[in-house]
Protein backbone atom coordinates (compact mmCIF):
# COMPACT_ATOMS: atom_id res chain seq x y z
CA UNK A 1 0.00 0.00 0.00
CA UNK A 2 1.49 3.64 -1.17
CA UNK A 3 -0.11 5.31 2.00
CA UNK A 4 1.15 2.77 4.36
CA UNK A 5 2.76 4.61 7.32
CA UNK A 6 3.04 2.12 10.60
CA UNK A 7 4.43 -1.19 9.88
CA UNK A 8 4.65 -4.72 12.30
CA UNK A 9 6.05 -7.51 11.10
CA UNK A 10 5.85 -10.96 13.34
CA UNK A 11 5.87 -8.50 16.35
CA UNK A 12 6.11 -11.02 19.95
CA UNK A 13 7.34 -9.66 23.27
CA UNK A 14 8.12 -11.33 26.20
CA UNK A 15 8.22 -10.27 29.86
CA UNK A 16 10.88 -12.22 31.61
CA UNK A 17 10.05 -13.04 35.09
CA UNK A 18 11.63 -14.17 37.99
CA UNK A 19 11.23 -18.31 36.83
CA UNK A 20 9.66 -18.36 33.91
CA UNK A 21 8.52 -15.72 30.83
CA UNK A 22 4.98 -14.62 29.83
CA UNK A 23 4.75 -13.87 26.18
CA UNK A 24 2.42 -10.91 25.74
CA UNK A 25 2.46 -9.97 22.52
CA UNK A 26 2.64 -13.63 19.49
CA UNK A 27 3.29 -12.85 16.28
CA UNK A 28 1.18 -9.26 15.26
CA UNK A 29 1.23 -8.32 12.06
CA UNK A 30 -0.18 -4.86 10.89
CA UNK A 31 -0.38 -1.90 8.65
CA UNK A 32 -1.48 1.22 9.60
CA UNK A 33 -2.43 3.68 6.77
CA UNK A 34 -1.32 7.44 7.06
CA UNK A 35 -4.04 9.43 8.93
CA UNK A 36 -6.26 6.07 9.92
CA UNK A 37 -7.91 5.41 13.22
CA UNK A 38 -7.70 2.41 14.57
CA UNK A 39 -8.58 0.84 17.32
CA UNK A 40 -6.53 -1.97 19.30
CA UNK A 41 -9.51 -3.90 21.37
CA UNK A 42 -9.63 -7.15 23.57
CA UNK A 43 -9.88 -8.24 27.33
CA UNK A 44 -6.98 -7.06 30.05
CA UNK A 45 -4.32 -9.47 29.30
CA UNK A 46 -4.28 -9.56 25.48
CA UNK A 47 -1.15 -6.82 25.44
CA UNK A 48 -3.06 -4.17 23.85
CA UNK A 49 -0.90 -1.56 25.83
CA UNK A 50 1.94 -3.63 25.47
CA UNK A 51 1.80 -3.24 21.58
CA UNK A 52 1.28 0.30 22.06
CA UNK A 53 4.27 0.93 24.31
CA UNK A 54 5.94 -0.89 21.23
CA UNK A 55 5.22 1.97 19.04
CA UNK A 56 6.16 4.45 21.31
CA UNK A 57 9.39 3.13 22.26
CA UNK A 58 8.62 2.69 26.01
CA UNK A 59 9.22 -1.01 25.31
CA UNK A 60 11.53 -3.03 22.77
CA UNK A 61 10.04 -6.21 20.77
CA UNK A 62 11.54 -9.39 21.40
CA UNK A 63 10.81 -10.40 17.87
CA UNK A 64 9.56 -8.87 14.63
CA UNK A 65 10.01 -5.35 13.30
CA UNK A 66 8.44 -2.12 13.81
CA UNK A 67 8.36 0.71 11.22
CA UNK A 68 6.87 4.11 11.88
CA UNK A 69 7.11 6.50 8.59
CA UNK A 70 10.07 4.33 7.56
CA UNK A 71 12.03 4.66 10.79
CA UNK A 72 12.24 2.87 14.39
CA UNK A 73 9.97 3.44 17.02
CA UNK A 74 13.49 5.21 18.62
CA UNK A 75 14.27 7.47 15.77
CA UNK A 76 10.69 8.69 15.50
CA UNK A 77 10.03 9.05 19.35
CA UNK A 78 13.89 11.53 19.40
CA UNK A 79 12.56 13.10 16.65
CA UNK A 80 9.56 14.22 18.83
CA UNK A 81 7.43 12.60 16.27
CA UNK A 82 5.09 10.41 18.77
CA UNK A 83 2.43 11.65 21.24
CA UNK A 84 1.10 9.75 24.05
CA UNK A 85 -2.23 10.13 25.85
CA UNK A 86 -1.60 7.97 28.98
CA UNK A 87 -4.54 6.25 30.99
CA UNK A 88 -3.63 8.83 33.91
CA UNK A 89 -3.13 12.57 32.70
CA UNK A 90 0.12 12.58 33.93
CA UNK A 91 0.21 16.25 34.14
CA UNK A 92 2.59 18.21 36.37
CA UNK A 93 1.08 19.93 39.28
CA UNK A 94 3.68 22.30 39.51
CA UNK A 95 3.17 23.65 35.95
CA UNK A 96 -0.11 26.22 34.89
CA UNK A 97 -2.45 23.95 32.38
CA UNK A 98 -0.93 26.29 29.72
CA UNK A 99 3.28 25.57 30.86
CA UNK A 100 1.86 21.96 31.12
CA UNK A 101 0.77 21.89 27.20
CA UNK A 102 3.82 23.27 26.12
CA UNK A 103 6.36 20.91 27.86
CA UNK A 104 6.87 19.29 25.01
CA UNK A 105 7.88 22.25 22.95
CA UNK A 106 10.32 23.34 26.09
CA UNK A 107 11.44 19.60 25.73
CA UNK A 108 12.08 19.49 22.04
CA UNK A 109 14.51 23.18 22.17
CA UNK A 110 13.42 23.95 18.44
CA UNK A 111 14.40 20.53 17.17
CA UNK A 112 10.83 19.46 16.39
CA UNK A 113 8.68 21.26 14.55
CA UNK A 114 5.99 23.24 16.19
CA UNK A 115 2.03 22.64 15.54
CA UNK A 116 0.10 24.23 12.98
CA UNK A 117 -2.01 25.54 16.33
CA UNK A 118 -0.15 27.22 19.39
CA UNK A 119 -0.69 25.56 22.90
CA UNK A 120 -3.27 29.03 23.37
CA UNK A 121 -5.24 27.54 20.27
CA UNK A 122 -5.03 23.92 21.41
CA UNK A 123 -6.78 24.82 24.74
CA UNK A 124 -9.16 26.35 22.82
CA UNK A 125 -9.76 22.97 20.51
CA UNK A 126 -9.95 20.74 23.55
CA UNK A 127 -12.60 23.41 25.55
CA UNK A 128 -9.87 24.60 28.07
CA UNK A 129 -9.97 28.49 27.01
CA UNK A 130 -9.47 30.32 29.93
CA UNK A 131 -7.92 27.87 32.09
CA UNK A 132 -4.35 28.68 30.78
CA UNK A 133 -3.35 29.65 34.54
CA UNK A 134 -5.16 27.24 36.09
CA UNK A 135 -3.32 24.40 38.09
CA UNK A 136 -3.86 20.55 37.21
CA UNK A 137 -5.24 20.60 41.16
CA UNK A 138 -7.98 22.80 40.24
CA UNK A 139 -9.11 21.11 37.15
CA UNK A 140 -11.92 17.87 37.02
CA UNK A 141 -10.36 14.09 35.72
CA UNK A 142 -12.21 15.05 32.59
CA UNK A 143 -10.52 18.40 32.31
CA UNK A 144 -7.17 17.12 33.30
CA UNK A 145 -7.41 14.57 30.38
CA UNK A 146 -7.95 17.25 27.76
CA UNK A 147 -4.91 19.03 29.00
CA UNK A 148 -3.28 15.81 28.60
CA UNK A 149 -4.94 15.71 24.55
CA UNK A 150 -3.62 19.39 23.90
CA UNK A 151 -0.22 18.43 24.88
CA UNK A 152 -0.02 15.27 23.01
CA UNK A 153 -0.44 17.49 19.84
CA UNK A 154 1.76 20.33 21.27
CA UNK A 155 4.06 19.30 18.31
CA UNK A 156 1.85 17.74 15.91
CA UNK A 157 2.84 14.18 16.50
CA UNK A 158 2.43 11.98 12.97
CA UNK A 159 1.73 8.97 15.05
CA UNK A 160 -0.50 9.40 18.44
CA UNK A 161 -1.09 6.89 20.75
CA UNK A 162 -4.17 6.71 22.69
CA UNK A 163 -3.73 4.56 26.08
CA UNK A 164 -7.18 4.12 27.20
CA UNK A 165 -7.37 8.03 27.72
CA UNK A 166 -11.28 8.13 29.25
CA UNK A 167 -11.18 5.11 30.54
CA UNK A 168 -11.23 6.37 33.56
CA UNK A 169 -14.22 8.65 33.30
CA UNK A 170 -17.99 8.43 33.21
CA UNK A 171 -20.23 7.26 30.15
CA UNK A 172 -21.12 11.28 29.67
CA UNK A 173 -17.65 12.49 29.81
CA UNK A 174 -16.78 9.57 27.96
CA UNK A 175 -18.90 10.02 24.95
CA UNK A 176 -18.36 13.95 24.73
CA UNK A 177 -14.24 13.51 24.76
CA UNK A 178 -14.79 10.96 21.98
CA UNK A 179 -16.36 13.31 19.92
CA UNK A 180 -14.12 16.03 20.31
CA UNK A 181 -10.84 13.79 19.70
CA UNK A 182 -12.32 12.89 16.76
CA UNK A 183 -12.88 16.39 15.59
CA UNK A 184 -9.32 17.28 17.05
CA UNK A 185 -8.19 14.27 14.82
CA UNK A 186 -9.86 15.33 11.58
CA UNK A 187 -8.20 18.55 11.97
CA UNK A 188 -4.46 17.43 12.34
CA UNK A 189 -4.23 14.38 10.19
CA UNK A 190 -2.56 12.55 12.40
CA UNK A 191 -2.74 8.38 12.22
CA UNK A 192 -3.94 7.41 15.55
CA UNK A 193 -4.45 4.31 17.60
CA UNK A 194 -6.13 4.02 20.22
CA UNK A 195 -6.41 1.65 23.15
CA UNK A 196 -10.17 0.87 24.49
CA UNK A 197 -12.09 -2.42 26.04
CA UNK A 198 -15.25 -0.72 25.28
CA UNK A 199 -16.62 -1.86 21.76
CA UNK A 200 -18.87 1.22 21.37
CA UNK A 201 -16.29 2.89 21.37
CA UNK A 202 -13.82 1.76 19.11
CA UNK A 203 -17.21 1.60 16.88
CA UNK A 204 -17.78 4.92 17.23
CA UNK A 205 -14.38 6.39 16.51
CA UNK A 206 -12.04 4.33 14.53
CA UNK A 207 -11.56 2.80 10.47
CA UNK A 208 -10.50 -0.33 11.35
CA UNK A 209 -10.66 -2.52 14.65
CA UNK A 210 -8.14 -4.61 15.98
CA UNK A 211 -9.42 -7.30 17.84
CA UNK A 212 -6.70 -8.86 20.19
CA UNK A 213 -7.30 -12.40 22.46
CA UNK A 214 -5.05 -12.77 25.67
CA UNK A 215 -2.67 -15.50 26.68
CA UNK A 216 -0.14 -14.93 24.43
CA UNK A 217 -1.90 -11.40 22.93
CA UNK A 218 -2.46 -12.71 19.06
CA UNK A 219 -4.89 -10.66 16.23
CA UNK A 220 -7.85 -12.54 15.96
CA UNK A 221 -9.55 -10.46 13.89
CA UNK A 222 -10.04 -7.08 12.38
CA UNK A 223 -13.77 -5.07 11.41
CA UNK A 224 -13.52 -2.47 9.07
CA UNK A 225 -15.93 0.31 10.63
CA UNK A 226 -17.37 1.86 7.00
CA UNK A 227 -19.77 4.74 8.97
CA UNK A 228 -19.53 7.62 7.38
CA UNK A 229 -17.47 10.77 9.16
CA UNK A 230 -17.83 12.94 10.65
CA UNK A 231 -19.10 10.15 13.36
CA UNK A 232 -21.99 11.37 15.55
CA UNK A 233 -24.24 10.08 18.38
CA UNK A 234 -26.84 9.48 16.69
CA UNK A 235 -24.87 7.11 14.48
CA UNK A 236 -24.79 4.81 17.81
CA UNK A 237 -28.76 4.08 17.16
CA UNK A 238 -28.43 2.91 13.83
CA UNK A 239 -28.68 -0.62 12.57
CA UNK A 240 -25.11 -0.36 10.86
CA UNK A 241 -23.71 0.46 14.58
CA UNK A 242 -24.96 -2.58 16.01
CA UNK A 243 -24.29 -4.80 13.22
CA UNK A 244 -20.55 -3.52 13.41
CA UNK A 245 -20.70 -3.56 17.32
CA UNK A 246 -21.68 -7.51 17.01
CA UNK A 247 -19.05 -8.20 14.51
CA UNK A 248 -16.58 -7.11 17.02
CA UNK A 249 -17.80 -9.00 19.63
CA UNK A 250 -18.18 -12.17 17.68
CA UNK A 251 -14.46 -11.79 16.66
CA UNK A 252 -13.66 -11.18 20.27
CA UNK A 253 -15.66 -13.93 21.89
CA UNK A 254 -15.92 -16.47 19.28
CA UNK A 255 -19.57 -16.61 18.88
CA UNK A 256 -20.44 -16.78 15.62
CA UNK A 257 -23.87 -14.49 15.49
CA UNK A 258 -26.13 -14.21 12.06
CA UNK A 259 -24.14 -11.53 11.00
CA UNK A 260 -23.91 -11.28 7.13
CA UNK A 261 -20.54 -9.79 7.32
CA UNK A 262 -18.27 -11.98 9.66
CA UNK A 263 -14.87 -10.45 10.58
CA UNK A 264 -11.90 -11.11 8.58
CA UNK A 265 -9.65 -13.01 10.28
CA UNK A 266 -6.68 -12.66 8.43
CA UNK A 267 -4.54 -10.48 10.63
CA UNK A 268 -2.49 -8.80 7.85
CA UNK A 269 -4.01 -6.57 5.28
CA UNK B 1 -10.85 26.78 14.41
CA UNK B 2 -13.78 28.32 15.67
CA UNK B 3 -15.67 25.56 17.23
CA UNK B 4 -17.05 25.99 20.03
CA UNK B 5 -16.24 23.31 21.53
CA UNK B 6 -16.90 24.22 25.38
CA UNK B 7 -20.33 24.64 25.16
CA UNK B 8 -20.62 21.02 24.23
CA UNK B 9 -18.54 19.76 27.03
CA UNK B 10 -19.46 21.16 30.68
CA UNK B 11 -17.12 19.51 33.05
CA UNK B 12 -19.65 17.25 33.88
CA UNK B 13 -17.80 14.51 36.11
CA UNK B 14 -16.34 16.60 38.91
CA UNK B 15 -16.57 13.51 40.63
CA UNK B 16 -12.64 13.98 41.19
CA UNK B 17 -12.28 17.47 41.64
CA UNK B 18 -10.15 17.70 45.42
CA UNK B 19 -12.65 19.87 47.54
CA UNK B 20 -9.85 22.00 48.52
CA UNK B 21 -10.68 25.47 50.50
CA UNK B 22 -10.58 27.55 47.53
CA UNK B 23 -13.84 29.57 48.55
CA UNK B 24 -12.74 30.54 51.99
CA UNK B 25 -11.27 34.48 52.07
CA UNK B 26 -8.36 35.74 53.32
CA UNK B 27 -10.69 36.47 56.70
CA UNK B 28 -11.58 33.40 57.47
CA UNK B 29 -8.92 31.75 56.57
CA UNK B 30 -6.67 34.07 59.81
CA UNK B 31 -9.99 32.85 61.60
CA UNK B 32 -9.55 29.04 61.20
CA UNK B 33 -5.68 29.77 61.47
CA UNK B 34 -6.96 31.19 65.08
CA UNK B 35 -9.12 28.68 65.97
CA UNK B 36 -6.11 26.22 65.30
CA UNK B 37 -3.51 27.76 67.49
CA UNK B 38 -6.11 28.98 70.23
CA UNK B 39 -5.96 25.51 72.04
CA UNK B 40 -1.72 26.05 72.20
CA UNK B 41 -1.96 29.44 73.14
CA UNK B 42 -4.06 28.96 75.93
CA UNK B 43 -2.05 26.47 77.30
CA UNK B 44 1.14 28.31 77.36
CA UNK B 45 -0.57 31.12 78.79
CA UNK B 46 -1.96 29.17 81.46
CA UNK B 47 1.30 27.63 82.53
CA UNK B 48 3.17 30.84 82.26
CA UNK B 49 0.49 32.32 84.60
CA UNK B 50 0.91 29.05 87.14
CA UNK B 51 4.61 29.58 86.50
CA UNK B 52 4.50 33.10 87.79
CA UNK B 53 2.28 32.34 90.43
CA UNK B 54 4.37 29.75 91.93
CA UNK B 55 7.29 32.06 91.73
CA UNK B 56 5.33 35.06 93.57
CA UNK B 57 4.49 32.13 96.45
CA UNK B 58 7.81 31.20 96.58
CA UNK B 59 7.41 27.71 95.71
CA UNK B 60 9.73 27.46 93.36
CA UNK B 61 13.61 25.96 93.36
CA UNK B 62 16.31 28.35 93.60
CA UNK B 63 17.39 27.48 89.73
CA UNK B 64 14.11 28.39 88.32
CA UNK B 65 13.20 32.24 88.06
CA UNK B 66 9.41 33.45 87.90
CA UNK B 67 8.81 34.44 84.16
CA UNK B 68 8.48 38.27 84.97
CA UNK B 69 12.45 37.75 86.22
CA UNK B 70 13.54 36.74 82.69
CA UNK B 71 11.17 39.33 81.66
CA UNK B 72 12.54 42.25 83.82
CA UNK B 73 16.44 40.67 82.70
CA UNK B 74 15.40 40.79 79.12
CA UNK B 75 14.99 44.82 79.50
CA UNK B 76 17.69 45.02 81.75
CA UNK B 77 20.49 43.35 79.31
CA UNK B 78 18.93 43.50 75.58
CA UNK B 79 21.79 45.42 74.10
CA UNK B 80 24.18 42.22 75.36
CA UNK B 81 21.96 40.01 74.50
CA UNK B 82 22.09 40.84 71.12
CA UNK B 83 25.41 41.60 70.92
CA UNK B 84 25.93 37.92 71.81
CA UNK B 85 23.32 36.47 69.80
CA UNK B 86 24.10 38.27 66.59
CA UNK B 87 27.34 36.50 65.56
CA UNK B 88 25.64 33.19 67.01
CA UNK B 89 23.09 33.81 64.09
CA UNK B 90 25.36 34.71 61.50
CA UNK B 91 27.23 31.51 61.83
CA UNK B 92 24.41 29.51 62.12
CA UNK B 93 22.94 30.92 58.73
CA UNK B 94 26.65 30.47 57.10
CA UNK B 95 26.31 26.35 58.54
CA UNK B 96 23.36 26.17 56.95
CA UNK B 97 23.61 27.60 53.28
CA UNK B 98 27.05 25.31 54.14
CA UNK B 99 25.37 22.21 54.75
CA UNK B 100 22.10 22.61 52.03
CA UNK B 101 24.78 23.43 49.35
CA UNK B 102 27.19 20.30 50.41
CA UNK B 103 24.02 17.93 50.86
CA UNK B 104 21.88 19.65 47.48
CA UNK B 105 25.38 18.47 45.62
CA UNK B 106 25.67 14.96 46.86
CA UNK B 107 21.97 14.33 46.63
CA UNK B 108 22.40 15.05 43.13
CA UNK B 109 25.56 12.44 42.35
CA UNK B 110 23.77 10.14 44.14
CA UNK B 111 20.56 10.83 41.78
CA UNK B 112 22.91 10.84 38.80
CA UNK B 113 24.92 7.61 40.12
CA UNK B 114 22.61 5.94 41.93
CA UNK B 115 25.23 3.45 43.17
CA UNK B 116 27.25 5.86 44.72
CA UNK B 117 23.91 5.91 47.47
CA UNK B 118 25.27 3.52 49.62
CA UNK B 119 28.92 4.88 50.25
CA UNK B 120 27.34 8.45 50.65
CA UNK B 121 24.74 7.31 52.75
CA UNK B 122 27.02 5.29 55.31
CA UNK B 123 29.68 8.57 55.36
CA UNK B 124 27.34 10.69 56.57
CA UNK B 125 25.84 8.58 58.62
CA UNK B 126 29.01 7.95 60.85
CA UNK B 127 30.29 11.70 60.62
CA UNK B 128 26.37 12.29 61.45
CA UNK B 129 26.76 10.15 64.58
CA UNK B 130 29.51 12.05 66.40
CA UNK B 131 28.37 13.91 69.20
CA UNK B 132 29.12 17.32 68.05
CA UNK B 133 30.14 18.47 72.07
CA UNK B 134 32.69 16.16 71.21
CA UNK B 135 33.80 16.70 68.35
CA UNK B 136 34.27 20.73 68.83
CA UNK B 137 37.23 20.66 70.80
CA UNK B 138 38.74 18.56 68.41
CA UNK B 139 37.96 21.18 65.68
CA UNK B 140 39.16 24.04 67.86
CA UNK B 141 42.23 22.24 67.78
CA UNK B 142 42.57 22.03 63.92
CA UNK B 143 40.88 24.88 63.25
CA UNK B 144 40.86 27.82 65.35
CA UNK B 145 38.71 29.52 68.40
CA UNK B 146 37.69 31.57 65.53
CA UNK B 147 33.85 31.84 63.69
CA UNK B 148 34.97 28.78 61.50
CA UNK B 149 34.66 26.08 64.22
CA UNK B 150 30.85 27.28 65.30
CA UNK B 151 29.83 27.63 61.38
CA UNK B 152 31.38 23.95 60.43
CA UNK B 153 29.63 22.91 63.62
CA UNK B 154 26.09 24.18 62.56
CA UNK B 155 26.92 22.87 59.19
CA UNK B 156 27.21 19.61 59.84
CA UNK B 157 24.34 19.66 62.75
CA UNK B 158 22.23 20.48 59.47
CA UNK B 159 23.70 18.43 56.84
CA UNK B 160 22.37 14.86 57.32
CA UNK B 161 18.24 15.91 57.50
CA UNK B 162 18.92 17.79 54.50
CA UNK B 163 20.65 15.07 53.20
CA UNK B 164 18.22 12.60 53.66
CA UNK B 165 15.49 14.97 51.84
CA UNK B 166 17.57 15.11 48.71
CA UNK B 167 18.35 11.94 48.53
CA UNK B 168 14.52 10.42 49.12
CA UNK B 169 13.16 13.41 47.06
CA UNK B 170 15.61 13.07 43.73
CA UNK B 171 14.77 9.10 44.58
CA UNK B 172 10.75 9.31 44.38
CA UNK B 173 9.64 8.08 41.36
CA UNK B 174 6.25 8.10 39.68
CA UNK B 175 6.33 5.45 37.00
CA UNK B 176 3.62 7.48 34.81
CA UNK B 177 5.72 10.92 35.17
CA UNK B 178 8.96 8.77 34.08
CA UNK B 179 7.17 7.31 31.08
CA UNK B 180 5.86 10.34 29.61
CA UNK B 181 9.66 12.39 30.02
CA UNK B 182 10.41 8.87 27.96
CA UNK B 183 8.00 9.81 25.48
CA UNK B 184 8.58 13.25 24.89
CA UNK B 185 12.61 12.52 25.17
CA UNK B 186 13.59 14.28 27.59
CA UNK B 187 17.33 14.39 28.24
CA UNK B 188 19.34 13.83 31.59
CA UNK B 189 19.37 16.85 32.67
CA UNK B 190 15.92 17.95 31.36
CA UNK B 191 14.80 15.43 33.14
CA UNK B 192 16.10 16.28 36.45
CA UNK B 193 15.80 20.45 35.97
CA UNK B 194 11.64 19.67 35.09
CA UNK B 195 10.70 16.83 36.57
CA UNK B 196 12.62 15.61 39.32
CA UNK B 197 13.99 18.72 41.14
CA UNK B 198 9.95 19.79 41.65
CA UNK B 199 8.58 16.91 42.73
CA UNK B 200 11.98 16.73 45.06
CA UNK B 201 10.78 19.86 46.75
CA UNK B 202 8.70 18.89 49.72
CA UNK B 203 11.02 16.50 50.76
CA UNK B 204 13.88 18.74 50.21
CA UNK B 205 12.22 21.38 52.33
CA UNK B 206 11.26 18.91 54.91
CA UNK B 207 15.07 18.31 55.20
CA UNK B 208 15.93 22.12 55.48
CA UNK B 209 13.10 22.76 58.13
CA UNK B 210 14.84 20.47 60.38
CA UNK B 211 17.87 21.37 59.52
CA UNK B 212 17.25 25.26 60.35
CA UNK B 213 16.65 24.75 63.62
CA UNK B 214 19.88 22.03 63.90
CA UNK B 215 22.10 24.30 63.11
CA UNK B 216 20.73 27.18 65.18
CA UNK B 217 21.63 24.67 68.20
CA UNK B 218 24.91 23.56 66.57
CA UNK B 219 26.39 26.94 66.75
CA UNK B 220 25.17 27.37 69.82
CA UNK B 221 26.94 23.75 71.25
CA UNK B 222 29.82 24.96 69.51
CA UNK B 223 30.14 27.83 71.54
CA UNK B 224 30.17 26.12 74.72
CA UNK B 225 33.09 24.27 74.25
CA UNK B 226 35.16 27.48 72.84
CA UNK B 227 34.21 28.06 69.19
CA UNK B 228 33.64 31.52 68.18
CA UNK B 229 36.00 33.09 71.25
CA UNK B 230 34.42 35.25 73.70
CA UNK B 231 30.78 36.35 71.85
CA UNK B 232 28.10 34.43 71.21
CA UNK B 233 24.64 33.13 72.82
CA UNK B 234 26.66 29.91 74.03
CA UNK B 235 29.20 31.77 75.79
CA UNK B 236 26.32 34.37 77.33
CA UNK B 237 24.93 31.01 78.28
CA UNK B 238 27.81 29.24 80.18
CA UNK B 239 28.93 32.88 81.82
CA UNK B 240 25.38 33.15 83.37
CA UNK B 241 25.52 29.70 84.31
CA UNK B 242 29.26 29.28 86.13
CA UNK B 243 28.24 33.03 87.29
CA UNK B 244 25.15 31.71 89.27
CA UNK B 245 22.90 34.38 87.58
CA UNK B 246 19.99 32.30 87.01
CA UNK B 247 17.77 34.98 85.34
CA UNK B 248 20.27 35.30 82.79
CA UNK B 249 20.47 31.71 82.27
CA UNK B 250 16.82 31.18 81.55
CA UNK B 251 16.88 34.23 78.86
CA UNK B 252 19.75 32.80 77.00
CA UNK B 253 17.97 29.64 76.50
CA UNK B 254 14.38 30.74 75.53
CA UNK B 255 16.45 32.55 73.25
CA UNK B 256 18.06 30.03 71.87
CA UNK B 257 14.24 28.11 71.69
CA UNK B 258 13.07 31.66 70.06
CA UNK B 259 15.75 31.16 67.27
CA UNK B 260 15.15 27.73 66.52
CA UNK B 261 11.48 28.05 66.08
CA UNK B 262 12.47 31.22 64.15
CA UNK B 263 14.76 29.99 61.98
CA UNK B 264 11.94 26.61 61.71
CA UNK B 265 9.57 29.30 60.34
CA UNK B 266 11.75 31.10 58.04
CA UNK B 267 12.15 28.04 55.80
CA UNK B 268 8.74 26.67 56.31
CA UNK B 269 7.55 30.23 55.37
CA UNK B 270 9.81 30.11 51.70
CA UNK B 271 8.12 26.56 51.27
CA UNK B 272 4.84 28.00 51.26
CA UNK B 273 6.15 30.15 48.71
CA UNK B 274 7.64 27.98 46.93
CA UNK B 275 5.71 24.86 46.97
CA UNK B 276 2.09 26.43 46.26
CA UNK B 277 0.79 23.32 43.78
CA UNK B 278 -0.15 21.88 47.05
CA UNK B 279 -1.75 24.90 48.85
CA UNK B 280 -2.79 26.83 46.04
CA UNK B 281 -6.36 28.23 47.29
CA UNK B 282 -6.48 30.94 44.46
CA UNK B 283 -9.47 30.30 42.30
CA UNK B 284 -9.65 29.57 38.88
CA UNK B 285 -8.44 32.91 36.23
CA UNK B 286 -11.21 32.92 33.61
Amino acid sequence: MSDQHVLLENVSKRFDMRKDSVLALSDVSLSLRRGEFVALIGPSGCGKSTLLRLLADIADPSAGSIRVGGRSPRDARLAHRIGFVFQDPTLLPWRTVLDNVKLPIKIARGRAEHGSASPEELLELVGLGGFENAHPSQLSGGMRQRVAIARALALTPELLLLDEPFGALDEISRQHLNLEMLRIWTETGTTAVLVTHAISEAVLMADRIVVLSPRPGRVTGIVEVDLPRPRTLDLMQTQEFFRLENAVRSALFGTVEATEDPAPLEAHQ
Amino acid sequence: MTMSLSSLSPPVADRSVRSRPAMIGRGRHLVALMIRWLPALLLIIGLLALWEWAGQAGRLPISVPAPSAIGTEFSDSRDMLWFHTAPTLSAAAKGFVAAAVSAFVLGMVVAFRPRLAGPVYQTSVIVSSVPLVALTPVLVLWLDRGDTVRTTVAALAGFFPILVGCVQGFGARDSGREELFLVLSAGTWQRFTSLTLPSSLPYVFAGLKAAAASAVLGAIIAEWSGGGGTRGLGQMMTNALFGFNVPRTWLTIATAAFLAVGAYAIVATAERLVVRWDHDTAGVER
